[in-house]
């Protein structure tokens, strides 16, 4: 059945926008590090699933007990050791944001270049669980239904950890006023590091996810980070619930274009959707007007 | 209890503050009056360390010298700021900024107490914990501050222009709820513009003009003072010179 296909397929692509871009908005809304490098990890996670699956028969799901700790720890010493100089000498949160898009535009060359020593240009995929199921008529691969499984249940939990525990209330009062926050004692600088780490386990998440159903390249990182970016845009800076939202709007309208449509329109859908979202609401789907 | 000597503060080459020097006693509330534009803010800010105090200044916060600490450090050494405009977290609920209050390791312990005494002291927070604090009135974010920065158990509480945009009958009703968090053992350090309010609670007064203290005496002294009625309590045009040459 072509519509259960389509929701299907919409909502599991959305999932992993969704996903991926919730990662995004915690280092853009807290840290406020607008990082280009993000699609690289994600990539860089899905290397190291392939090759845990490849090399030592590691199930990518199992694989993530040590892709997700790796990518935190990545992401944290990426924030201490080349970040944390910007966020020193940076006299403004703007000033801080062109700052961390330069240096991190140079560091997806670097894990680009490595990517590109290790793997070469050509294209990866390993096979995990794509065994068909048919759900309500429309026949999909096991690993899809796995990975948006995983995809919401760690939105949920991150979801939680954020609105539920004393440390996520934190890297929310972060988000919202910096100096406020060094006012109730939070050292902003330790949150924005912890808000950039989870983020990039978030990434890691997502490619990991991603790594067992789509093919992928080492030049692929730019097409992860440009959707999360319009996703976390779409949905407003910093928003969890707008990212989510966003990233299932945006996987269910690049699916109905491209299953009604023409394959080949599903970027002109992406940007047309874009650019609609920004004319209409400049800040975003849930942002607030002069932030 | 705060002891603050030769602090000086530059933005470039304007100086804010010149070599200001003032304390506050266990218990006690102390007004700072000023026009805009003194460096009542900035003195503030630099006591709760957000703001960059050039060399040589020295802050002591009940024996302890915190003025090399960061902001964070400070809250935890028992200083809260209530900073001009607020400063609360408008996306979050009134419950979520009180609790973030209560961040600091030295409350962790005793949120719920101290989250008990809060809410008796702002009854009206107690019904709205669950609003977000941005849909509030001025008034009751005002609340949401005070009740924040007593969330870290201090010491010595700043307050920045608190009753600014207030109706009177708020400004009241703050006044008074600053006079109880005295008795409670808390020292206050108030800048005001209201001065005939805040005199009217206040132990001790400093006067501040351009970056410099020109006067202090006790609160009955200044507001018995007629070159300080004539400045700061609704007389004609404010000639802050001659209130504080009188007490040179």
């Amino acid at each position: 059945m072509l519509i259960v296909d389509i929701i299907l397929g919409g909502l599991i692509l959305g999932g992993m926008y969704a996903l991926v871009a919730m990662g995004l908005t915690l280092q853009y809304g807290v840290a406020r590090i607008m990082n280009l490098a993000y699609g690289e990890v994600l990539i860089a996670a899905a290397f190291a699933s392939y090759l845990l699956f490849t090399a030592f028969a590691l199930s990518p799901l199992v694989g993530m007990i040590l892709v997700l700790p790796a990518g935190f720890a990545a992401s944290w010493l990426i924030y201490r050791v080349l970040l944390v100089p910007l966020v020193r000498r940076a006299k403004t949160r703007d000033a801080l944001e062109v700052d961390s898009i330069l240096a991190t535009f140079g560091l997806l060359f670097v894990v680009q270049g490595i990517a590109f020593v290790l793997f070469g240009g050509q294209y990866y995929s390993y096979s995990y669980l794509s065994v068909p199921i048919t759900i309500a008529g429309s026949t999909i691969a096991v690993n899809r239904l796995i990975a948006f499984g995983f995809a919401v249940a760690l939105s949920l939990i991150l979801y939680a950890f954020l609105m539920r525990t004393r440390t996520g209330t934190a890297i929310r009062a972060v988000a919202v006023d910096p100096t406020a926050a060094s006012l109730v004692a939070i050292d902003v600088r330790k949150v924005a590091g912890l808000a950039f780490a989870l983020g990039g386990a978030m990434c890691a998440a997502g490619g990991v996810l991603v790594s067992m159903f789509l093919t992928f390249n080492a030049a692929m990182g730019v097409v992860f980070t440009m959707k999360a970016l319009i996703v976390v845009i779409m949905g407003g800076v910093g928003n969890l619930l707008g990212a989510l939202v966003a990233g299932l709007l945006l996987g269910l309208v690049e699916t109905v274009v491209a299953r009604l449509v023409d394959p080949g329109l599903t970027l002109v859908a992406t940007f047309t959707l874009f650019l609609t979202v920004l004319l209409v609401r400049p800040t975003g789907l849930f942002g607030r007007t002069g932030r | 209890m705060l002891e603050v000597s030769n602090l000086t503060v530059a933005y470039g080459l304007h100086r804010a503050l010149e070599q200001v020097t003032l304390s506050i006693g266990q218990s006690e509330i102390v007004v700072i009056l000023g026009a805009n534009g003194a460096g009542k803010s900035s003195l503030l800010k630099a006591i709760a360390g957000i703001v960059p105090a050039l060399p040589g200044k020295r802050i002591v916060l009940s024996g302890q010298d915190i003025s090399a600490l960061p902001p964070h450090w400070i809250v935890e050494a028992g200083l809260a700021l209530v900073p001009e405009g607020r400063g609360i977290f408008g996306d979050l609920t009134v419950r979520e900024n009180l609790r973030l209050g209560a961040y600091p390791e030295r409350s962790r312990a005793s949120e719920r107490d101290i989250l008990e005494r809060v809410l008796a002291l702002f009854p009206r927070l107690a019904e709205r914990l669950g609003q977000t604090a941005r849909t509030m009135s001025g008034g009751e974010q005002q609340m949401v501050a005070i009740g924040r920065a007593l969330m870290s158990k201090p010491d010595v509480l700043l307050l920045d222009e608190p009753s600014l945009g207030l109706s009177p009958l708020m400004c009241k009703e703050l006044f008074a709820a600053l006079a109880r968090i005295r008795e409670s053992g808390v020292s206050v350090l108030l800048v005001e513009q209201n001065a005939r309010q805040s005199l009217a609670i206040a132990d001790r007064g400093y006067l501040i003009e351009t970056g410099r203290i020109v006067g202090e005496g006790r609160a009955a002294d200044l507001r018995d003072d007629p070159a300080v009625r004539r400045a700061y309590l609704g007389g004609a045009s404010g000639d802050v010179a001659a209130a504080s040459s009188s007490f040179h």
